[in-house]
C-alpha cells in the first residue's frame, strides 16, 4: 500500500464522518456534541478504552481471516461459522479438560479451536479448488450449519443445564488474564497482535507465503512455475479458518468464560467489511478494525449522553464502506485497463 | 453478379495498447463467397465484428448497399440483412432448437406462438440448403455441427442475406466441414453472400470466389480464389518475403534430451488437438517447430510442460517418462519453458520484477533457507539478471505490469534461461516484442544451444525458425507433416508443409 492510498483512506474516513454529521443535524442533534461524546465513549476511562480493545480483537482476527482467504482468491463469507466452531471447541476443551496448568491449558484450547475451524475452512476451499464450486454459496450455507450445530451442542450434550443455553464455565486455567478492569479486555489482545505479525511474516517472508500470494494473484502463472495452485488454495483456507477459530476461542476464554448460544452478533461480517475496506491489505487490517471498534464502542456513549441513536453509527460505517468501495472500483478499473492493454 | 453489397474502408480500431485493425478495407459482392484469412490476431474477427456492429471503429466508413455509416449496431446490421455466426455459439442450451431459432422473433397466432409456421420455415431451410436439424431436441443434446446449422438457420430466420462465419470449421470434423461447404454452396446459388473467416488455407481455396489476406490488422491483398495458391497465401499471411536473420550457427548435437512419442492431446473444442506427434531433440541443437498458428503448437508446448493432459503417447525428458506429471516435477527433470503468452502464464503482473524473476528458484538456497525467503539474496539475484539481460527500467521493485512487452518478455526469458536447464522449450519467444529485445532473446536461445541445451523453438515466424533452427518440423492440423534440415529448407517447401501439402 502506497502513501497515497493511506491518504485516500484517511480522506474517506473524514468524508464519511462529515456525511454522518449531516445526518445527525437532520435528526435535530448537535453533531459536534455527538462526535465529542462518541470520542469520550471510546477513549475516556479504562472501561471505554478496554471496550474498544474488546471489540478490536475479534474484529481484527476475523478481518485477518478474510484477508488471508482473499490472498488465495477465495471470498470467504464463512468466517462467522469458523468463529462459532472455534469458540465451541475452545469452550469444550476449557471445561472438559481439568487439572492442567494454564501454560498448557490455554494453548491446548487455542490449538483445538484452530484445528476444528481450519478443517471447516478446508471444505469450501477444496470444493472451490478441485470442483469449482462457488465458495460464496458454500460458505454462507455452512455458516448456518455451524451456528445451528453449536446451538444443538449447547442445548444437549454440552449444556450447562442453566436457564440460558450455554456450556459449563471453563476452568480457571483456561481463562485469559484480564487487564484494564472493569473492562473485559484480556491478553487475547496480544495473542491477536502476535498472530497478525506472524501471518504477515509468513505471507511476505516465507516460501509458503510466496506460493500463497502468487496463487491468488495468478493461478495460471503459479501452475506454470511449478506451484500447485489447488493445494495452495486449500492451505490458504485452512489458515483462514484457523484464524477465525482463534477469534472465537478468545471470545470464549477471555470475554464470556463459556460458550453462549448465538453469542456473536455477526462479528465476522464486520470483520469482513474491515478487510474489504482495507482491500485485504494485511497492514491496513488492524487500522480499519480499530476504527470500526472505536465507532462501535463510542456509539454507546453517544447514545447515552446525547440521544443520537447508536444505529446512526452503522449508517456512518455503511457510508464509509460505500466510499471505500467506490475508491476500490476506480483503482480496479485502472488496473483492468492496464492489463487489457498488454493482454489484447 | 458483382454488384457491391458491402464496402468497408479506412477502418481503424484500437483496443487499449494494441491496434487491432489499421486502415482496414473489405468489399463483398453479391452472391460471392469471400474468405478472410490471416493468423490469429490479424484482425479478421475484429473487422467482421465491426461490420456486425459489435465494435464501433475509431474511424472509417461502412457502406452497405450504397448507404454509408461511420459505425453500426447489431440491431441495425440485422435490419440490413447481415447475420453473423460466432466462434462461440450463442445458443441457450436448455431450450429446444426451435425455441432457439425463433427466440425474439416468434411468429404469433393471437397470443400464442405459431409453432406450425416456425416448423414450416425451418423445414424450408432444411430442404433448400440441406440445413437439417431436430427442432424439438434441446441444444445441449445436439452435436456441434448441428448447433452450427442451428446458428445459420437462426441468422437466416432473421432475414440475413449476408452471412459472416467466424472460423466455422474450427469446431467441425472433416466430414462436417464438407457438409458445411455443400450448404454454403447452395446458399450462394440462392444469391446469398458469405464471408468465411479461416486460417485453414486448403478450405479457403476450395470454397472461395475471392480471398482477402490480413496481417497485423492491415489489409495485405485481395486475390482471386481460382488463381491463388496455398504457398502464396501462406507467405502473405506470415509476412516477410525478405529474410532478416542470419543462418543457424553450427551445432554439434549430443545425446537425445527430449523425445515426444506419438502424443495425443485434447483441445478446447476438438477431441484431439494433437494426433500422434513425435519428434526428438538432441543437446546442442535447436529444433524449430513451424506452422500456421492454431495447428496444435500451443497444445504441444503445454502438454510437454505438464500444463495439459496427455491422452496417449510418451514424453521422455532426460530418460524419464514425464507425461502427465505435475509441472514442478517436469521442471525438476530438466525442462524450462518460455510460454507463448507472457501475460497469462509467463508473469504475475500483480507482482514485481524480483518476485517474477525468482519464481522458479525462490524455494531453494541461496534465495531461501528452511522455508524463509532471504530477500537480500533475492534482490541480488534479480539485480544480476536485470543487468545481464538489460531489463528496463532496471529496478527489482518495478511492478511487472509496468514493463513494456519486450522487457516483460526479457523477464520471462531471463528466469527460464538462467537456470541452465538441459531442455529449453520456447514458445513464440519474440511475439509482440520490439526489434532490440528480439535480438537479445534470439541470442539467448543460441547461447543456450551452444552451452549444450536442447532447444525446442515453436514459432509462427518463419524467418525466426529459418534463422535459428538446425532442423525444422512443420505442424499442420495436429500432426507433424514433415521435417527438414535447415540447409535444405526454404520458404516454399515450408509453406507447402504448413498448409498440409507434402514435399
Amino acid at each position: 500500500m502506497t502513501r497515497t492510498s493511506w491518504g485516500a483512506t484517511l480522506l474517506t474516513i473524514l468524508l464519511s464522518l462529515a456525511i454522518g454529521a449531516a445526518a445527525i443535524m437532520l435528526l435535530g442533534y448537535d453533531p459536534v456534541e455527538a462526535y465529542y461524546q462518541l470520542f469520550r465513549g471510546a477513549f475516556v476511562g479504562k472501561f471505554n478504552i478496554g471496550g474498544v480493545f474488546e471489540r478490536f480483537v475479534p474484529l481484527m482476527l476475523t478481518a485477518l481471516a478474510f484477508a488471508v482467504s482473499a490472498k488465495v482468491s477465495v471470498f470467504n463469507v464463512g468466517v462467522e461459522g469458523e468463529l462459532y466452531l472455534g469458540a465451541m471447541a475452545a469452550a469444550w476443551a476449557g471445561y472438559a479438560l481439568t487439572g492442567l496448568h494454564p501454560v498448557v491449558h490455554v494453548p491446548v484450547c487455542f490449538a483445538l479451536a484452530m484445528v476444528v475451524a481450519g478443517a471447516w475452512g478446508a471444505i469450501p476451499g477444496a470444493l472451490k479448488a478441485y470442483w469449482r464450486v462457488n465458495e460464496v454459496c458454500v460458505t454462507i450455507l455452512m455458516n448456518y450449519v455451524a451456528i445451528f450445530f453449536t446451538s444443538y451442542l449447547v442445548g444437549n450434550p454440552f449444556s450447562a443445564r442453566t436457564s440460558i443455553p450455554r456450556t459449563p464455565s471453563i476452568e480457571e486455567s483456561a481463562k485469559l488474564l484480564r487487564f484494564l478492569k472493569p473492562s473485559r479486555v484480556n491478553i487475547g489482545l496480544f495473542v491477536a497482535i502476535g498472530v497478525l505479525l506472524l501471518v504477515w511474516w509468513v505471507l511476505y517472508h516465507t516460501t509458503w507465503g510466496f506460493r500463497l500470494r502468487h496463487t491468488g494473484q495468478n493461478p495460471d502463472f503459479s501452475e506454470y512455475v511449478g506451484i500447485p495452485p489447488k493445494k495452495v488454495m486449500v492451505w490458504g483456507m485452512i489458515l483462514s479458518g484457523a484464524i477465525g477459530g482463534l477469534a472465537g476461542a478468545i471470545e470464549v476464554m477471555g470475554i464470556h468464560g463459556h460458550f453462549l448460544d448465538n453469542f456473536s452478533p455477526g462479528i465476522a461480517f464486520d470483520g469482513m467489511l474491515a478487510s474489504l475496506i482495507a482491500k485485504n491489505d494485511i497492514r491496513m487490517v488492524p487500522v480499519l478494525a480499530l476504527f470500526l471498534a472505536v465507532l462501535k464502542t463510542g456509539a454507546l456513549g453517544m447514545e447515552r449522553f446525547t440521544g443520537v441513536p447508536k444505529t446512526l453509527i452503522d449508517t456512518i460505517i455503511a457510508v464509509f464502506i460505500l466510499l471505500a468501495a467506490m475508491e476500490a472500483l476506480f483503482s480496479w478499473k485502472r488496473r483492468g485497463a492496464a492489463s487489457a492493454g498488454e493482454g489484447a | 453478379m458483382s454488384s457491391i453489397l458491402i464496402e468497408m474502408s479506412g477502418i481503424n480500431k484500437e483496443f487499449p495498447g494494441v491496434k487491432a485493425v489499421q486502415d482496414g478495407m473489405f468489399t463483398l459482392e453479391e452472391g460471392e463467397i469471400h474468405s478472410l484469412v490471416g493468423e490469429n490476431g490479424a484482425g479478421k474477427s475484429t473487422l467482421m465484428k465491426i461490420l456486425y456492429g459489435m465494435y464501433s471503429p475509431e474511424s472509417g466508413t461502412i457502406t452497405v448497399r450504397g448507404e454509408s455509416f461511420p459505425s453500426l449496431t447489431p440491431k441495425r446490421a440485422i435490419g440490413m440483412g447481415i447475420g453473423m455466426v460466432h466462434q462461440e455459439f450463442m445458443l441457450v442450451r436448455e431450450m429446444t432448437v426451435l425455441e432457439n431459432i425463433i427466440l425474439g422473433f416468434e411468429p404469433r397466432r393471437g397470443a400464442m406462438i405459431d409453432r406450425r409456421a416456425a416448423l414450416d420455415k425451418i423445414d424450408y431451410y432444411a430442404r433448400t440448403y440441406g440445413l437439417s436439424v431436430h427442432p424439438d431436441k434441446k441444444v445441449g443434446e445436439i452435436s456441434v455441427g448441428e448447433a452450427q446449422r442451428v446458428e445459420i438457420i437462426k441468422t437466416m430466420y432473421r432475414g440475413a442475406e449476408i452471412l459472416v462465419l467466424d472460423e466455422p470449421t474450427a469446431v467441425l470434423t472433416p466430414q462436417e466441414s464438407e457438409q458445411l461447404f455443400e450448404i454454403l454452396r447452395s446458399m450462394k446459388k440462392d444469391g446469398k453472400s458469405i464471408v468465411f473467416i479461416s486460417h485453414k488455407l486448403r478450405e479457403v481455396l476450395e470454397i472461395s470466389d475471392r480471398v482477402t489476406v490480413m496481417r497485423g490488422g492491415r489489409h495485405i491483398a485481395t486475390l482471386d480464389g481460382s488463381s491463388a495458391t496455398a504457398p502464396e497465401l501462406a507467405r502473405l499471411m506470415v509476412g516477410r518475403e525478405v529474410f532478416l536473420g542470419g543462418t543457424p550457427v553450427p551445432s554439434e548435437p549430443g545425446e537425445v534430451a527430449l523425445s515426444v512419442e506419438g502424443v495425443y492431446v485434447p483441445g478446447e473444442k476438438e477431441l484431439s488437438k494433437l494426433r500422434g506427434v513425435s519428434f526428438s531433440v538432441r543437446r546442442g541443437e535447436i529444433l524449430g517447430i513451424a506452422g500456421v498458428n492454431g495447428n496444435g503448437q500451443s497444445e504441444l508446448a503445454e502438454a510437454i510442460a505438464g500444463l495439459r493432459p496427455v491422452q496417449r503417447g510418451r514424453v521422455v525428458l532426460g530418460g524419464v517418462e514425464v507425461q502427465n506429471m505435475p509441472p514442478r516435477k517436469i521442471r525438476e527433470h530438466g525442462l524450462s519453458h518460455i510460454p507463448e503468452d507472457r501475460n497469462l502464464r509467463g508473469l504475475d503482473r500483480q507482482s514485481d520484477v524480483k518476485e517474477n524473476l525468482a519464481a522458479c528458484s525462490f524455494s531453494e538456497p541461496p534465495l531461501s533457507r528452511g522455508g524463509v525467503v532471504n530477500w537480500g539474496r533475492v534482490r541480488e539475484f534479480a539485480d544480476d539478471l536485470i543487468r545481464s539481460y538489460d531489463i528496463r527500467p532496471a529496478g527489482v521493485d518495478v511492478p511487472a505490469a509496468g514493463l513494456s512487452g519486450g522487457n516483460a518478455q526479457k523477464v520471462v526469458v531471463a528466469r527460464e534461461v538462467s537456470g541452465r536447464a538441459p531442455v529449453l522449450l520456447a514458445s513464440q519467444p519474440t511475439r509482440g516484442v520490439d526489434i532490440g529485445s528480439i535480438e537479445t532473446i534470439r541470442a539467448e536461445l543460441n547461447r543456450a544451444k551452444k552451452e549444450g541445451a536442447a532447444v525446442v523453438l515453436i514459432s509462427s515466424d518463419l524467418e525466426e525458425i529459418l534463422s535459428l533452427s538446425d532442423r525444422i518440423a512443420v505442424m499442420f492440423e495436429g500432426r507433424i507433416t514433415g521435417e527438414v534440415s535447415s540447409s535444405e529448407a526454404d520458404e516454399l517447401s515450408l509453406g507447402l508443409l504448413m498448409t498440409g501439402g507434402r514435399r
